[in-house]
């Protein structure tokens, strides 16, 4: 199964330097998966990464205690004309702004426009933490829901996606012909589109009225649009490469040797193929999980993805974006979330990576397609 | 001898006369001058707006176009450029010579053309440019035809325009001759005068084509003509020579108006800053308010255009056809905030339907609040606790977070809700649909088309008037006893008495809680550095007059 590395020259890759440095007795008689996780279980960085994910998840997961027990409000209740204790001192939320009555009887604004309240530190016994919003909302906690519904988004378009693209690339691998060439077209279909256009236009339409056909219906402002929307514009990111790889093995002896036991073509996907591209699919999961994100934040930001009011890191952005001079913890605090939670699965995604192929050199990257790069 | 020194004295007592005339003259004249020099004409004034729909007077229907065609263009009767005692918004003659005779069963009216008026191409105006002028808005698909159908033969017309325009409105008698141009109508409209100082009456001259002509510098009769309109870029005003100015029409002060389109509030708002216009009515961004009225406060003025912003409730949803559940909404709202929130403070606090600058305003304060509590109690004793109502809105800003704040309050009252934000363009077309489902609650807003009553109430709270589709009486209030008293008052010219009458009906609106108004908006107006302040004229319909201002 495992080719020799003919090819393996040194480098400065933690991964390749830990697979290098094992022996040939110590990999005998364990399991692809074993070495794996030896591997990835030296690779500090990484697993410091999944830390750091994981702390998001958690955290994120601890939304609605958080909201009920530290903040006392909801990710979308309003505090407008609230007074908050600060450090001993009371504060509006939303202060300043209006006008007055000028010399001549003309309406004039008052100076220095509106102020919103800004973080709290803990010096409000925990509300409003990370201060309000131009609708008096508590930023911390639309943080923490944001984080919930940025990441189902990720990790369930990211889901979808891979399933789908796994399936239809053991299709078209397997049976060839007119199958391949049908899944062929529809992944050049769809890459013939810039991502972000393709995912705009979608979601645009199907946020105005929802999704209502073949028996299925859904709601405009449900998350399962910008999920949907999301999985389908990068289907070929994970498809294509699949696919190839699928061609590749189905010519190897051990598909054809369990053919001629007689093996159908179900059982020789899924017990023949299927785990011998899963690593690949692995490694793809984890890092499209980051791109999902990425592209969720922008469809919101835009009005194409996560509805207001409710909280997304880029619906908050978007919010946010009018004041970013007199407000700017309503830009940078999600966006800080999106970075870290970012460059989290994908630092975790490279070791993971590197860890179950340390030859291998899968990256998926929307931004080089756009340039016109393969992957 | 004695004849020639009496001579000699009288021509001495009158060079002395003369002299000590011409220094007063001149001491006048000084006077004058030094004036002059702190108040100079603008070469060029130059503006920036965020867009225009149309400049063809029986195309355009926002309020950006007509500031510019109040500026630009006359019509029969018109609002004075510079009224102090009544703020600009009594009607007074315009192209006529006086206010017109009024039939006493009020379905004539009489106009007398001014003599001597000619287009901005030199040609003159005839009287029967007038009866062309309407005529055209069918043809045209006007959006302005829905104003004049009380003339007599303006449904017969509108019918044979579905095929093809042909024979007149036979209500609308010209006479060249006479130059008097005479309306008879089939009711009595006591807005009739009011809808005859819309720009869809601004004069044309007759052939000229039905087809939109904003880029085609059509001919003027106002102060002045505007020309060289590239959409989505700007146009310019310059001055008609044929203009002959009145008392309330006066002669323009700026010589020459360059209007230029940017739709970026906040570019249109630095070129101001940067000298490179003197005025721009652009939405400030919220981020630059701050700062814009600590350092150019003084170049600030808010004008407040007659409006009303509020949140329609649908009398015959499963949860808003009960009385208190609406009440409950009047009570939990907190305007104020609200207000400061969505609009920086900019604007005045409201439970009622007219706005303040009207003659029929009288204040109410029929639910005092906010008062969760209260709101509370009156979604339980409704019976509609818990349940899920939707809230629309429209995709832009200002909605969107009206929308926002509006759910949450209804959330702390014990509703649970639903956002529906609908695009722009199709937002109004789909809550006035009766076939669009869950339409319980949502924002509108509405801006005067002119100054009277009517044009709220029978336009919008009339439950006559309900359509299937296109129905601007979005919360469906079908009160037969406010639908009586409008009907009755739209046949009646304004008065005291009716005013006081007007002011009955909002009560009775806001008695039923079919609204729920929460602003009457400010807007800003942001003037440059060479504007010369206290000339600033702002108009209570058109905001900024265009046509007073002068430089320092």
């Amino acid at each position: 199964m495992t080719e020799p590395a003919t090819d393996y020259s040194p480098s400065l890759d933690t991964a390749s330097a830990l697979a290098a440095e094992e022996h040939e007795a110590a990999i005998e008689g364990r399991s692809p998966w074993y070495l794996a996780w030896r591997r990835l279980r030296r690779n500090y960085v990484a697993l410091a990464f999944l830390g750091l994910f994981f702390l998001i998840v958690i955290c994120c997961s601890l939304a609605p205690l958080y909201a009920r027990y530290v903040a006392h409000t909801g990710p979308n209740a309003t505090h407008l004309a609230e007074t908050v204790i600060v450090s001993g001192k009371p504060r509006q939320v939303l202060s300043g702004g209006g006008f007055h009555v000028g010399k001549s009887g003309e309406l004039v604004p008052n100076a220095g426009g509106v102020k919103i309240l800004g973080p709290t530190w803990w010096h409000a016994g925990g509300r409003f933490l990370l201060g309000a919003d131009q609708n008096g909302r508590d930023v911390a906690v639309r943080l923490l829901y944001g984080g919930v519904t940025s990441l189902k988004v990720g990790i369930g378009s990211a889901l979808i996606c891979t399933l789908f693209a796994l399936t239809l690339a053991l299709l078209a691998g397997y049976y060839g012909g007119w199958i391949d060439w049908i899944a062929a077209r529809l992944f050049d279909l769809i890459w013939a589109f810039p991502v972000l256009l393709l995912a705009i236009a979608l979601g645009s339409a199907l946020t105005i009225n929802g999704f209502h056909h073949f028996g299925i219906n859904v709601a405009a402002g449900s998350l399962w649009i910008p999920t949907f929307v999301i999985s389908v514009v990068l289907i070929p990111y994970i498809g294509r490469p699949l696919r190839g790889q699928i061609l590749s093995l189905r010519e190897k002896e051990f598909v054809e040797a369990s053919r001629g036991l007689g093996a159908g073509p179900l059982r020789v996907m899924f017990l023949e193929l299927l785990p011998n591209v899963a690593s690949t699919a692995l490694v793809f999961f984890t890092l499209i999980i980051a791109t999902n994100i990425l592209t969720e934040a922008g469809l919101s930001f835009l009005g194409a993805g996560v509805q207001p009011p409710n909280a997304s890191w880029g619906v908050l952005i978007s919010e946010g974006q009018d004041r970013i001079v007199t407000a700017p913890w309503l830009t940078i605090v999600p966006g800080v979330a999106i970075v870290l939670t970012v460059l989290s699965l994908n630092v975790f995604g490279d070791g993971l990576r590197d860890a179950l192929d340390p030859r291998a050199k899968v990256k998926v990257s929307v931004a080089a397609h756009e340039h016109g790069a393969d992957t | 001898m004695r004849r020639r020194q009496r001579t000699e004295r009288i021509l001495g007592v009158l060079s002395l006369a003369v002299g000590l005339a011409l220094i007063a003259a001149s001491v006048g004249v000084g006077a004058k001058s030094s004036s002059a020099a702190s108040q100079k004409n603008f070469t060029n004034l130059r503006v920036v707006l965020d867009t225009i729909d149309y400049l063809d007077p029986a195309q355009a229907y926002t309020a950006q176009s007509a500031g510019i065609e109040f500026a630009a263009f006359d019509t029969l009767v018109t609002y004075a450029h510079k009224d102090k005692a009544h703020g600009g918004s009594k009607l007074v003659p315009g192209l006529a010579v006086s206010m017109p005779r009024i039939s006493s069963n009020g379905k004539t009216y009489i106009f007398k053309l001014r003599p001597g008026l000619r287009y901005s191409n030199g040609k003159p105006l005839k009287a029967s440019d007038f009866r062309y002028t309407i005529e055209r808005l069918y043809p045209a698909t006007s959006q302005g035809v829905g104003f004049y159908k009380a003339i007599v033969g303006a449904s017969a017309y509108a019918d044979r325009c579905l095929h093809s325009c042909s024979g007149h409105i036979g209500g609308i008698i010209a006479n060249n001759a006479k130059r008097t141009v005479t309306f008879k109508l089939t009711t009595p409209r006591g807005d009739f005068l009011s809808t005859l100082a819309l720009q869809f009456t601004v004069p044309v001259p007759a052939g000229t084509p039905a087809a939109d002509q904003s880029t085609k510098n059509l001919p003027s009769i106002g102060p002045y003509h505007i020309i060289n309109y590239t959409p989505n870029q700007g146009f310019t005003l310059v001055r008609n020579k044929y203009f002959k100015p009145t008392r309330f029409v006066p002669r323009p002060g700026p010589d020459k108006i360059t209007v230029k389109l940017i739709g970026d509030a906040n570019a249109a708002t630095q070129q101001v800053i940067n000298g490179q216009a003197d005025y721009t009515n652009a939405a400030i961004p919220p981020d630059r308010i701050g700062a814009i009225t600590r350092r150019y406060g003084k170049r600030l003025k808010l004008a407040q255009q007659a409006n009303t912003y509020y949140f329609w409730m649908n009398n015959r949803s499963p949860v808003f056809k009960k009385l208190k559940a609406r009440q409950a909404v009047e009570y939990a709202m907190n305007r104020t905030a609200m207000i400061r929130a969505v609009y920086g403070g900019l604007g005045r606090p409201t439970q009622q339907v007219l706005p303040p600058n009207y003659p029929q305003y009288k204040k109410l304060s029929l639910y005092k609040g906010p008062n969760l509590a209260k709101a509370r109690q009156l979604v339980r004793q409704a019976g509609v606790n818990g349940a899920h109502i939707t809230v629309w809105g429209r995709a832009v800003t200002d909605s969107q977070q009206a929308v926002t704040l509006m759910a949450s309050t209804l959330e702390s009252i014990g509703f649970k809700t639903t956002i529906k934000i609908l695009p722009r363009a199709t937002y109004y077309t789909t809550i006035g649909n009766a076939s669009t489902p869950d339409r319980d609650i949502g924002w509108a807003r509405w801006l005067e088309d002119y100054p009277h009553p009517s044009d709220w109430f029978d336009v919008l709270l009339n439950g006559n008037r309900i359509t299937a589709q296109n129905n601007n009486n979005y919360s469906e209030t079908n009160v037969g006893k406010i639908n009586r008293m409008i009907e009755r008052l739209n046949k009646l010219p304004l008065s005291a008495k009716v005013n006081k009458q007007w002011a009955q009906v909002d009560k009775l609106v806001m008695q039923n809680a079919s609204w729920a108004p929460w602003v009457n908006r400010l807007f800003p107006q942001f003037f440059g550095a060479k504007v010369n302040m206290s000339s600033v004229v702002i108009h209570p319909i058109y905001e900024f007059d265009y046509s007073t201002v002068r430089s320092k």
